[in-house]
């Protein structure tokens, strides 16, 4: 297959649950090999999203491939291609932790049982424990370990550590970096939806914010993070009245003068300089106060 | 050697890694034939996408700062920038020019500027012979 065929592509997806509309006319691309962050608050159709590149959702229209294929004509092939860790994670309650790897081994072609057996002793996941007995996060460190044992070439990631301690969620993310991405790195994609940004700054490539069931930005996270800037100026006296040309937001506190800018930052860094304020300072928006400011 | 990222600082996250592992090197806190650590715990440690580790290393191999050892990893490189003099030497000038339009809107004049340059190159050898102490 052509290696530049998208590891995700969906045009102008549509999905409504009755007559709400949870997805409407999105779009995403995710090329292969990066690890791509779909970001957006409660209800803005990521999960939604995410069950239509699944086959667990049939979208109303428009069109949802995963490797050039149709989740829906394609299912088997699909899947056997990816796993997926969704934010709430069940198991049959009657199976050990050692029946439910066994089982989800029993549907793959490949699994790396040395991979299993390091994931195991890392998390500290007894094979003789019920599942039932585990903790949220040995749930969901459970749930990661069946992702990632198969070695699937894409790795999608639904809310994966919300509501998780700290210590676990760092290893989460330590497991997606090392153990996942290792095996053979340019065909390790990681589709991964959040709101928990920070925690996945440093892991995303590129990113999508979705809202409403829209994309309102898509940039690569570099660019996004030498665009997004917060200028401050301090004046001796009274903070001059400016024209600002492009920037996303000021306001002005005493002397103080803050404006967030979307591109365009040297130009208005060249005409606070003008005014010769007593302090200049300008810093990059992280991934999230970049979320913060494009939906507030 | 520590990394430090710093994701509000507006520098790719591979640059910072680049960045800051020339300036061990230049400070002595990694010594020449000194391994670097491998990609996959670094970019753990720092939680970073290996690909951004990977791509730090080649551009510092790229420079020949470093070199990849088939199999063994990368070590910090003995022969300094295979790069000619004056290729070199534009590389410096640019980065002189930024300094300089800053030191200009930072209002410092030439004689304080120049100053702080030499300033600095005392501080840098000052940390050369801190990490020669160490080392020897």
């Amino acid at each position: 297959m052509n290696p530049d065929t998208p590891a995700i592509e969906i045009k102008d997806l549509v999905y409504r649950y009755g007559r709400a509309e949870a997805v409407h006319g999105f779009n995403l691309t995710v090329p292969r090999g990066k690890c791509y962050g779909l970001f957006g608050r409660n209800g803005a159709g990521k999960t939604t999203t995410m069950k239509c590149l699944l086959n667990l959702l049939r979208p109303k229209s428009g069109s949802v491939r995963v490797f050039g294929l149709d989740p829906r004509k394609d299912e088997v092939a699909v899947k056997s291609r990816l796993a997926y860790v969704p934010d709430f994670v069940a198991f049959y309650p009657w199976m050990s932790v050692r029946d439910t790897l066994n089982y989800f081994a029993a549907f793959r072609k490949h699994w790396n049982l040395k991979l299993e057996g390091e994931l195991l002793e890392r998390f500290r996941l007894d094979p003789k424990k019920n599942v039932n007995a585990l903790s949220k996060g040995q749930k969901t460190q459970l749930a990661l370990t069946t992702a990632v044992c198969p070695e699937p070439e894409l790795l999608i990631l639904d809310e994966p550590t919300s509501g998780l301690d700290p210590i676990v969620r760092r290893e989460f993310i330590e497991t997606v970096i090392g153990a996942y991405q290792e095996g053979d790195p340019g065909n390790r994609t990681v589709f991964v939806s959040t709101h928990l940004i920070t925690e996945f700054e440093g892991l995303i490539d590129e990113f999508t914010i979705m809202d409403a069931g829209r994309e309102v930005v898509r940039m690569n996270a570099d660019e996004a993070r030498e665009k997004y800037q917060k200028i401050r100026a301090r004046f001796a006296g009274e903070v001059p009245k400016l024209d600002l040309p492009g920037a996303l937001s000021s306001r002005v506190r005493g002397r103080e003068l803050e404006v967030i800018v979307n591109g365009g930052g040297p130009a208005i860094l060249e005409q606070l300089r003008a005014r010769s304020p007593e302090e200049l300072r300008t810093e990059s928006l992280s991934l999230e106060e970049i979320f913060t400011v494009t939906l507030r | 050697m520590l990394i430090q990222l710093n994701f509000k600082s507006g520098k790719p996250v591979y640059l910072q890694v680049v960045d800051q592992i020339k300036s061990a090197a230049a400070s002595g806190a990694l010594q020449p034939g000194e391994a670097l650590p491998s990609i996959r715990p670094l970019a753990e440690e720092l939680r970073v996408n290996r690909n951004t580790i990977a791509k730090a290393y080649s551009e510092l191999e790229h420079q020949g700062i470093i070199e990849n050892r088939q199999g063994k990893g990368c070590f910090l490189a003995d022969n300094h920038s295979p790069l000619k003099k004056d290729i070199r030497r534009k590389m410096l000038i640019e980065e002189i020019d930024q300094a300089v339009v800053q030191a200009h809107h930072l209002q410092f004049n030439r004689a304080e500027f120049l100053a702080l340059v030499d300033e600095r190159f005392d501080a840098l050898e000052a940390k050369q012979t801190q990490h020669k102490g160490g080392t020897a």
